[in-house]
C-alpha cells in the first residue's frame, strides 16, 4: 500500500489490513451469507433425507469451523498488534550495543575514583554491564547461601537473592535519581542505573572472596578498600555533576551510606551460619576413630568345648 | 518419527557440534527449531540428579524456562537480526549435555572438594563456550562471543549449583 496516499484503494485491501471493527463487520456479513446458505440447505435436506450428502449437519459443522477460524484470526491479529505496541523492547536496544573491550574497560574504571570534579564526568549509558553484574551478584549470593546452608523460611533461595539484588539496583537507583532531581544534579535515569550497576563490581569481588575465605578482619579490609573505592568513584562522578555544597553533601552522603551498608548487610545476613558450623566442627579435639582388637576371653572357649562335648554325647 | 519433525541425523549433528568445543559451528543448523533433543536432555539431567538423591525436576524445568526467556530477551536486544524463542531454547537445551556428564559424576563422587570445583568450572565453561559459539554463528555477531558466553555461563552455573549441592 502507498505510504503517503490519502486515498485507500479498496481493491488492494487484503485481509491483514483494516481495523478490527471492519473485520467484525466482514465476519458478520459472512455469517449472514452462510446462514442463508444453511436455510437453503435445510430445505434441500428435508427433501432427500436418504441422500449420501451430509446435508444439514455437514453445513452446520462447516459453519462452526469457519466461525471459530474467523474468531481465532481476529483474536490473533488484535493480540499481536497490542504486543508489538506495548512490549516493544527495541527501545532498550541502543543500551546493549557494546564490545567486550568496552565492558572490561568500564569494569576497571569503576574502581578508580577520578579526582577531577570541576567538570562533569562522562557516564556511559549502557545497561549490559550493570545487568550482568547484578546477575553475577545473584549467583554469588546463591553460592554463599548454599555453602552456608542458609534456610529461608518464607520464600525460596533464588527468589530472595534475585529480590535483594534487583531491589537494591532498581530501588536505590530510583531513590538517588529522585534526590538528584531535588538537588539539581545533571544525571539521567539510565546513567544512574549504569553508575550504580558498575558500582556493584566491588561488591561482587568482596563477596566472592569473603564467602570462601572466612576471616572477619579480611572482610573489613575488603569492605573499606574495595567497597570504599567503588563508592568514591560514584561519589566523585556525582559531585562533578552537582552544584552547591549542601546538595553535594546530601546526594553523596546518601549514596555512600547506602552502598557501604548494603555490602555489610550482604556479608552478615547470608553467611553468618557458617561461623556456627565451623565452631561445632572444630570443638573438642576428637581422636581419629580407632579399631580395637576384640580379645576372646578364655572362659568362653571352655564353655564352647563343654557344649561341643555335650552335643557329641547326646548324638 | 520424521512426520513429527524428529530428524535423528540433525539431532546427532547438533550433539556433535556441542561435544566438540573447538569445531566450527555451521550457522544453518539452527534454522529448524528442534525441541525433542533438548527435552530429552532435560529429562536425562533430572534423571541423573534423581539417581544422586535429588528430586529436583521442578527446579530444572523452572530454571530452564526462565533462563531461556532471559536469553531470548537479551539476544533480541543484542543482535541485528532477531531470534526466535524456539531457537534459543533449542541451543540452550543442546548445550546442557556436558552438564549431564557433571551430574552423572556427582552420583558417585562428591563435587564439594577442590577437584569438584575445578571440574564444575570446566564443564560450565564448556557448556557456555558451545552455546555462545552456536549463537554467534547463527546470529552473525562477530566479536561478541564473550558477551554472549557470560550470561550462558551464569545460567549453566545455576544448573551446576543444583548438581553440586
Amino acid at each position: 500500500q502507498g505510504g503517503g496516499s490519502a486515498v485507500i484503494d479498496m481493491e488492494n485491501m487484503d485481509d491483514t489490513s483494516g481495523s478490527s471493527f471492519e473485520d467484525m463487520g466482514e465476519m458478520h456479513q459472512r455469517m449472514k451469507e452462510e446462514e442463508e446458505e444453511e436455510v437453503e440447505g435445510d430445505t434441500g435436506a428435508a427433501e432427500d433425507e436418504d441422500g449420501e450428502f451430509l446435508g444439514m449437519k455437514g453445513l452446520r459443522g462447516q459453519l462452526g469451523r469457519q466461525v471459530a477460524d474467523q474468531m481465532w484470526q481476529v483474536g490473533k491479529r488484535q493480540a499481536s498488534r497490542a504486543f508489538s505496541l506495548y512490549a516493544n523492547i527495541d527501545i532498550l536496544r541502543p543500551y546493549f550495543d557494546v564490545e567486550p573491550i568496552q565492558v572490561r574497560a568500564r569494569l576497571l574504571e569503576s574502581m578508580i575514583p577520578v579526582k577531577m570534579i570541576n567538570f562533569p564526568q562522562k557516564i556511559a549509558g549502557e545497561l549490559y554491564g550493570p545487568l550482568m553484574l547484578v546477575f553475577t551478584l545473584v549467583a554469588i549470593l546463591l553460592h554463599g547461601m548454599k555453602t552456608s546452608d542458609t534456610i529461608i523460611r518464607e520464600g525460596t533461595l533464588m527468589g530472595t537473592a534475585i529480590g535483594t539484588c534487583f531491589g537494591y539496583w532498581l530501588g536505590v537507583s530510583s531513590f538517588i535519581y529522585f534526590l538528584a532531581y531535588l538537588c539539581n544534579a545533571q544525571i539521567t535515569m539510565v546513567q544512574m542505573l549504569s553508575l550504580l550497576g558498575y558500582g556493584l563490581f566491588g561488591h561482587c569481588i568482596t563477596l566472592f572472596v569473603t564467602y570462601n575465605i572466612h576471616f572477619h578482619s579480611l572482610f573489613y579490609i575488603f569492605w573499606l578498600s574495595v567497597g570504599g573505592l567503588s563508592t568514591l568513584r560514584m561519589v566523585a562522578v556525582l559531585v562533578s555533576r552537582t552544584v552547591g555544597h549542601t546538595q553535594r553533601l546530601i546526594l553523596c552522603g546518601t549514596l555512600a551510606a547506602l552502598h557501604m551498608l548494603f555490602l555489610l548487610y550482604l556479608h552478615f545476613a547470608y553467611h553468618k551460619v557458617v561461623e556456627g558450623i565451623l565452631d561445632t566442627l572444630e570443638g573438642p579435639n576428637m581422636p581419629p576413630f580407632q579399631r580395637v582388637a576384640r580379645d576372646i576371653p578364655v572362659v568362653s572357649s571352655a564353655v564352647l568345648n563343654t557344649t561341643a562335648k555335650a552335643i557329641a554325647l547326646t548324638l | 518419527l520424521v512426520e513429527l519433525g524428529i530428524n535423528f541425523d540433525h539431532i546427532w549433528q547438533k550433539t556433535l557440534t556441542v561435544l566438540h568445543p573447538l569445531k566450527v559451528a555451521d550457522g544453518s543448523i539452527m534454522n529448524e527449531t528442534d525441541l525433542a533433543g533438548p527435552m530429552v536432555f532435560c529429562l536425562a539431567f533430572g534423571a541423573t540428579l534423581l539417581l544422586a538423591g535429588k528430586i529436583q525436576f521442578g527446579y530444572v524445568y523452572g530454571i530452564s524456562a526462565i533462563g531461556c526467556l532471559g536469553m531470548f530477551c537479551l539476544l533480541n536486544l543484542m543482535s541485528m537480526t532477531g531470534v526466535s524463542f524456539g531457537c534459543v531454547a533449542s541451543v540452550l537445551g543442546y548445550c546442557l549435555l556436558p552438564m549431564i556428564l557433571l551430574s552423572t559424576f556427582a552420583i558417585v563422587f562428591s563435587l564439594q572438594g577442590m577437584m569438584g570445583i575445578i571440574l564444575t568450572a570446566g564443564i560450565i565453561g564448556w557448556c557456555s563456550f558451545s552455546a555462545s559459539k552456536i549463537f554467534i554463528s547463527a546470529l552473525a555477531m562477530e566479536g561478541q562471543q564473550l558477551l554472549v558466553a557470560y550470561p550462558c555461563a551464569l545460567l549453566y552455573g545455576v544448573f551446576a549449583l543444583i548438581s553440586v549441592f
